[in-house]
């Protein structure tokens, strides 16, 4: 079930500032939980359950968002200028196959980085820069003014595919296999009819995370909770990282601990996670966090957050990995929590 | 018919040492007609089609089944895979992609992210050597279920047309060499040549020119027509001579290489049938690259050789592009300059 809902969030594009079709595919899947689940003008899915008046309101947090590029220029030889939209990684880029998604067009235009060939190419040792990054459309100029318009969002091509250890890779996963870990715990809640809820739960899957965590603070204004969980990506080790900044994959949900974050829920979530075996792994930032917990936690009069992470490999890459037993260590453990008197 | 040949051959994964897979397609192929095939010692694929009649100048057409690619050449303990190019491949094309390996299984090859990097590499384009594969194996016991040292590896990458007129693909270099010897073979009545022609489908090519200089040697022709993909830098950025060649402007006849000088008559004689025919044809305006020319010429006390190419951008990556068009034009150009050599 885990890896459908990635496999379909990752799907549709959505592009920080440009979410509609990733927002409106996560609001259709968030609708089965939560019947009035909506997207606002802003691109954030909200939804809500509200079980008793006199239960504290949480919020189960992921971004919907993911990076991209957006055409900013057309060269009079037809080539596609860009401007990066989040923290996109040029070393990936050269001779990807990339969708321009032409607004005036009737269907997506497919695209190719342009590169020099090793033969021709002068410094192989420097990655691209963003002012060289072009997009070849097999367009003339005159054709592409008549298909899209500046804004249009561009992302990488590259399929899901399935690994070995139930691990999975895809562009995308952050962090909408953050927003698969609350759809999965919403299943679980669902499925044991709502019984021993202690909160109201609402969800919010935000726009524009990766331009500042934007959209989060839109929706924990509107939504007004007490308490808030997040879910995002972290580092997960592989070669080049090491053990002391990176989780590794299959060891759990990353807890998070931080200045910024609650202690007392961390300590909450932690005791839940060994009292019913859920596999997890401790993440110390002294610092920010890098989430959209840093937002939400400043909302209105304050709110007290936890955040919950996801070890990845490749991170902001096409190729973006993760494990399927981590994403659900992480709605299991969401689900447990909601279900435990709040601290 | 050309481009369904080139669509399949995309397809397909063959590289330098490996070319079973393009070798089997075009045997294959080439099961009902009447050509003579044998594969040699290194194997490349001798094909000979015996014509009406014996003409003065023996030819050999030639393309390489071999594209670039990737070799495993090492395991470690936590089950990464690093991997060597087989042929020239810039790192910039190789980070974030997947690539599959002999047995099947696809790896993906990813990275340090782009948010912990420090000081030079924040600019830096990771070289190849510190690049792995992975395939989500714990161990190298268990990768090794799945990968052995020594297995190729090819980039994944969709054939598809795109915007007006354009291909996408991995391999075009130089399976579009192979998809015109294939059309002219195939095409029984298009391409009745009086002549008999010999077609050599050689390996080894991205590592070396290597097939074709056993090829010629079992061929002994007197002339040689390369067929080959080559290097377009036509892209945003680049103006001028630096550009080497265009697409859109036809097939690309180039009168000098790092790897050969080409003839001098038998280039002449191409710009001249192409300006009587109305086809397009360009020349490379730098001397870069070579192909199997650069071995064939030398060998077997000299060959009269030249090398008629389509024009195609990103060379060596994932995503190699030709124009449609460009590809009609070079396999009309082929077919008639064919012709011409044989009686010069």
């Amino acid at each position: 079930m885990i890896e459908s809902l990635c496999k379909t969030l990752c799907g549709v594009p959505g592009v920080s500032g440009a979410e509609f079709p990733a927002s409106e595919t996560a609001r259709l899947l968030l609708s089965e939980y939560m019947p009035d689940a909506a997207v606002d003008p802003f691109g954030n899915v909200t939804g809500s359950l509200i079980i008793d008046k006199n239960l504290p309101s949480i919020l189960l947090d992921a971004h919907i968002d993911e990076i991209g590029m957006a055409v900013t220029y057309i060269e009079d030889e037809g080539f596609l200028r860009i401007g990066r939209v989040g923290g996109l990684d040029f070393r990936v880029l050269p001779a990807q196959t990339v969708t321009v998604w032409a607004s005036l067009s009737d269907k997506p235009l497919k695209g190719i980085v342009c590169t020099l060939p090793p033969h021709v190419a002068e410094d192989a040792q420097k990655a691209v820069k963003e002012a060289d990054v072009a997009i070849d459309t097999g367009y003339s100029k005159e054709e592409l003014e008549k298909l899209c318009l500046p804004g249009d969002r561009i992302t990488v091509d590259s399929e899901f595919i399935k690994l070995l250890s139930g691990r999975i890779s895809s562009h995308s996963l952050d962090d909408r296999s953050g927003a698969a870990s609350i759809l999965y715990a919403l299943g679980i809640l669902k499925g044991k009819g709502h019984k021993d809820l202690k909160y109201n739960i609402k969800v919010v899957f935000t726009a524009q995370e990766e331009l500042g965590g934007r959209g989060a603070i839109i929706a924990a204004y509107n939504a007004a909770p007490e308490y808030a969980i997040s879910v995002d990506v972290s580092y997960g080790l592989q070669p080049g990282t090491d053990e002391r900044k990176a989780g590794k994959l299959g060891k759990g949900a990353m807890l998070g601990i931080s200045p910024v974050l609650d202690r007392e829920m961390f300590l909450s979530m932690k005791r839940l996670a060994e009292e019913n075996d859920i596999p997890y792994q401790i993440e110390v930032m002294s610092r920010l966090t890098g989430t959209n917990a840093d937002e939400i936690g400043i909302n209105r009069g304050g709110v007290r957050c936890a955040l919950l992470s996801l070890p990845e490999r490749n991170m902001h890459m096409p190729v973006e990995l993760l494990q399927i037993s981590d994403i659900e260590a992480v709605g299991k453990l969401i689900a447990l929590y909601l279900e435990r008197e709040a601290v | 018919m050309l481009f369904d040949l080139l669509k399949e051959m995309s397809a397909l994964n063959s590289v330098a040492g490996d070319e079973n897979e393009v070798r089997d397609y075009i045997i294959k192929k080439l099961k009902n007609t009447e050509c003579e095939i044998k594969t040699d010692n290194i194997g490349n694929l001798l094909v000979y089609k015996k014509g009406k009649k014996a003409f003065k100048n023996k030819i050999m057409l030639a393309a390489h089944m071999d594209e670039v690619g990737f070799m495993a050449n090492y395991i470690d303990s936590d089950g990464y895979i690093s991997i060597s190019p087989v042929g020239g491949i810039s790192p910039a094309v190789v980070m974030g992609r997947q690539i599959r390996f002999k047995s099947g299984i696809i790896g993906v090859i990813g990275g340090k992210p782009v948010h912990l990097l420090e000081g030079d590499e924040k600019t830096e384009q990771p070289k190849i050597s510190k690049l792995y594969a992975d395939i989500g194996a714990n161990s190298r016991e268990e990768c090794e279920i799945y990968v052995n040292l020594g297995d190729p590896a090819y980039f994944v990458s969709e054939y598809f047309e795109f915007g007006n007129g354009f291909i996408k693909g991995k391999a075009l270099d130089d399976r579009f060499g192979c998809a015109v010897m294939l059309s002219l073979l195939l095409n029984e009545n298009e391409y009745n040549f009086d002549l008999d022609l010999h077609y050599a489908f050689t390996v080894q090519e991205e590592v070396g020119t290597r097939g074709a200089a056993a090829a010629v040697y079992n061929v002994k022709p007197d002339m040689a027509l390369v067929l080959e993909a080559t290097t377009a830098c036509d892209v945003a950025g680049v103006s001028g001579e630096k550009k080497v060649c265009v697409l859109g402007g036809g097939p690309v006849v180039s009168f000098m290489d790092r790897g050969a000088v080409y003839d001098r008559e038998l280039y002449d004689l191409a710009f001249k049938i192409a300006a009587e025919s109305g086809i397009k044809c360009q020349t490379k305006t730098q001397i870069a690259g070579g192909n199997d020319a650069g071995a064939i010429h030398k060998a077997v006390g000299g060959v009269r050789t030249i090398a008629v190419s389509a024009p195609c951008r990103y060379l060596h990556s994932p995503s190699c592009v030709l124009s449609a068009e460009d590809c009609k034009q070079t396999l009309a150009l082929t077919e008639k300059l064919i012709v011409k050599m044989a009686v010069l």
